[in-house]
């Protein structure tokens, strides 16, 4: 069970983005995306999430391709979360996290809503903010609200063996250092759990910390793609972000400034 | 409650128990200011004497063939402009969208006055009696929402002062078009145009209006069908894409249940401005912003409001009348500035 690209390409306005890109993102994994600016990293996620389909190459959700998979069926299959825009109307927090309740066969686990919505409420540690204003928030606290709405669309009936996928496009970005190590715990319980999962994070540190694999982008093209261990070379990672990178092995430790 | 919600698509998950309530007194206030406005007028007729059957033929004839149709337009209206605002508000994600201000009133104006100008000229021949007016209403109104569309590159949020703009253009092109119509049109034509433009309930009549009722109750029916995706875009195109939602599908459905409900009113009652931008931002404060409360809310509270607005109309100065566009805008003019102030501060 996989979510695979095969030799992606993809073209943005006759510009190349991806180039010949091939990831598979397995159950139980967490697999991070690593790169400089501009490397295609978001890019490769949202052809993942399925929201620009390639220009070559084919995508599979479990050997199924992704051009055959409905909008639907998608969002019972993986979970997203990118770079937010503003809200216009004055919604609860509650209701921005239930806008995740996407559950197949609604009517049928319509009893099990209020628990599911607790339990992630209280596994985020956001329970304090259910009933505030979601515009009165700040930055990172719109960001916890918007993973928990992102991790209720992953709830499954305890004796569902529906395969579930977690993409998250720089999940940490606005959090302060306890939110951020606590979301990635998080994102490890879930991936513990049996979801496959991919992050997108410019913290080489965290990525080495939280990683099962890391995949390494520049240019639109995987550098590397391996464990922390193999991927985090201060040779390679000089080269790639262009400043010198030193890496400690054991414990593994990236020093770039 | 429950079976209706699910038999309109509507989830309970979604609509909190005191947003019923507060629906159910929305309901009572609709039933209430319409009995009202069946019995009051220039000849005023007894409710107890309408249930006992005790009422002269004249008053038969004044409720049944003038007030009822009346008052039943004055809802039909008051609805459809009221939960389209709402509609148009959610997918635009533009807290200043009402089918008056961005030009979709104008251009089912245009429309429907085409078919009173043209229509005896070229279209006699296809005469599709009662349904050509509000069908070229529909038309215009649809034409000028597409429009939109292309212009605003898809509702994008920062769209906002563009879309105003780009309304106001609209509205000044329909009132060029309306003008030069009615500068080339005959003698009968222009007494047409003239009662039709004077934006009024009266002198409505059942052939007329079955034709909206259908439209409307159709187009406010697709409308609540969509009312959790409507939530669900507020979070962003993309992210309601990702949580199941065709984008594309929702617009259109919009769109077209909009259009078909403006181009049924303004064709039947003219232009009546502010109801769609009012209503809706009076329902979220009475109980919360989700569509699922605030769609059915604003057309509730939107028809109670035309309802009471044409009364007042009818009766403030008997025997003459005000018109009923007047009464809104003196109502909707000054909240539009407190929503620009409000906006500004936040």
């Amino acid at each position: 069970m996989s979510i695979r690209a095969d030799s992606i390409n993809i073209n943005l306005n006759e510009r190349p983005i991806l180039k010949d890109v091939s990831i598979k993102i397995n159950q139980g994994e967490v697999l991070s995306v690593i790169g400089p600016n501009g490397a295609g990293k978001t890019t490769l996620l949202k052809s993942l999430a399925g929201d620009i389909g390639p220009t070559n190459g084919e995508i599979y959700y479990d050997k199924i391709n992704i051009s055959e998979v409905s909008i639907q069926e998608r969002a019972f299959t993986r979970s997203v979360m990118s770079q937010l825009q503003p809200i216009a109307f004055d919604f609860s927090v509650k209701e921005i996290i239930e806008m995740g309740w996407v559950v197949r066969g609604e009517s049928v686990y319509a009893s099990e809503f209020e628990d599911a919505v607790i339990n992630v409420v209280t596994r985020c540690g956001v329970k304090d903010l259910i009933n505030r204003n979601f515009n009165t928030l700040s930055g990172g606290e719109q960001r916890r609200i918007h993973f928990a709405r992102t991790l209720l669309q992953l709830w499954r009936p305890s004796d569902s063996k529906d395969p579930k996928y977690l993409l998250l496009d720089e999940p940490t970005a606005n959090l302060d250092l306890t939110y951020e190590v606590k979301l990635l715990n998080i994102v490890k319980e879930s991936a513990n759990d049996g979801t496959g999962v991919m992050l997108v994070l410019h913290d080489l540190n965290l990525a080495a910390k939280f990683s099962d694999k890391i995949a390494l982008l520049d240019k639109g093209c995987i550098v590397e793609i391996g464990t922390p261990l193999e991927v985090l070379n201060s040779k390679i990672l000089s080269e790639v972000y262009d400043i010198e990178i030193k890496v400690q092995k054991d414990p593994l430790f990236i020093t770039y400034y | 409650m429950n079976k209706t919600l699910n038999l309109i698509g509507l989830s309970k998950l979604h609509i909190s128990p005191i947003q019923l309530f507060k629906l159910n007194v929305f309901i009572v206030l609709c039933t209430l200011s319409f009995l009202v406005a069946c019995i009051n007028g220039s000849i005023s007729i007894d409710l107890a004497d309408v249930f006992s059957g005790e009422i002269s033929d004249l008053t038969k004839i004044v409720l049944i063939e003038i007030r009822l149709p009346r008052v039943i337009l004055a809802a039909l209206v008051g609805a459809s402009l009221g939960i389209s605002g709402a509609a148009l508000q959610g997918l635009f994600r533009n807290p200043l969208a009402d089918p008056g201000l961005i030009g979709v009133s104008a251009g089912a104006a245009l429309g429907a006055t085409l078919v009173i100008v043209l229509g005896s000229n070229f279209l006699s021949g296809f005469m599709l009696g009662s349904f050509l007016l509000p069908f070229g209403a529909i038309l215009g109104a649809m034409l000028v929402i597409m429009m939109l569309y292309m212009l605003t590159k898809g509702f994008g949020y920062q769209g906002v002062t563009y879309m105003l703009l780009v309304g106001i253009a609209v509205n000044a092109i329909a009132g060029v078009g309306i003008g030069i119509l009615t500068f080339i049109s005959t003698d009968s034509e222009l007494r047409g145009l003239t009662f039709w433009t004077m934006g009024s309930f009266g002198g409505v009549t059942w052939p007329l209006l079955i034709p909206a009722i259908i439209i409307i109750l159709l187009s406010v029916t697709s409308m609540m069908t969509v009312s959790r995706n409507l939530d669900l875009i507020q979070l962003g195109e993309p992210e309601a894409y990702r949580l199941g939602v065709d984008v594309k599908k929702l617009k259109y459905k919009v769109i077209i249940s909009c259009a078909a409900a403006v181009g049924a009113s303004v064709s039947l009652s003219g232009m009546i401005g502010f109801v769609g931008l009012v209503v809706p931002h009076l329902v979220r404060l009475f109980g919360g912003v989700n569509h699922n409360y605030l769609l059915p809310g604003s057309a509730f509270i939107g028809a109670a409001l035309m309802i009471t607005a044409d009364m007042v109309s009818r009766t403030m100065i008997q025997p003459a009348e005000l018109p009923v566009g007047l009464i809104t805008s003196a109502i909707g003019s000054p909240f539009f500035l407190w929503l620009i102030f409000r906006i500004k501060r936040s």
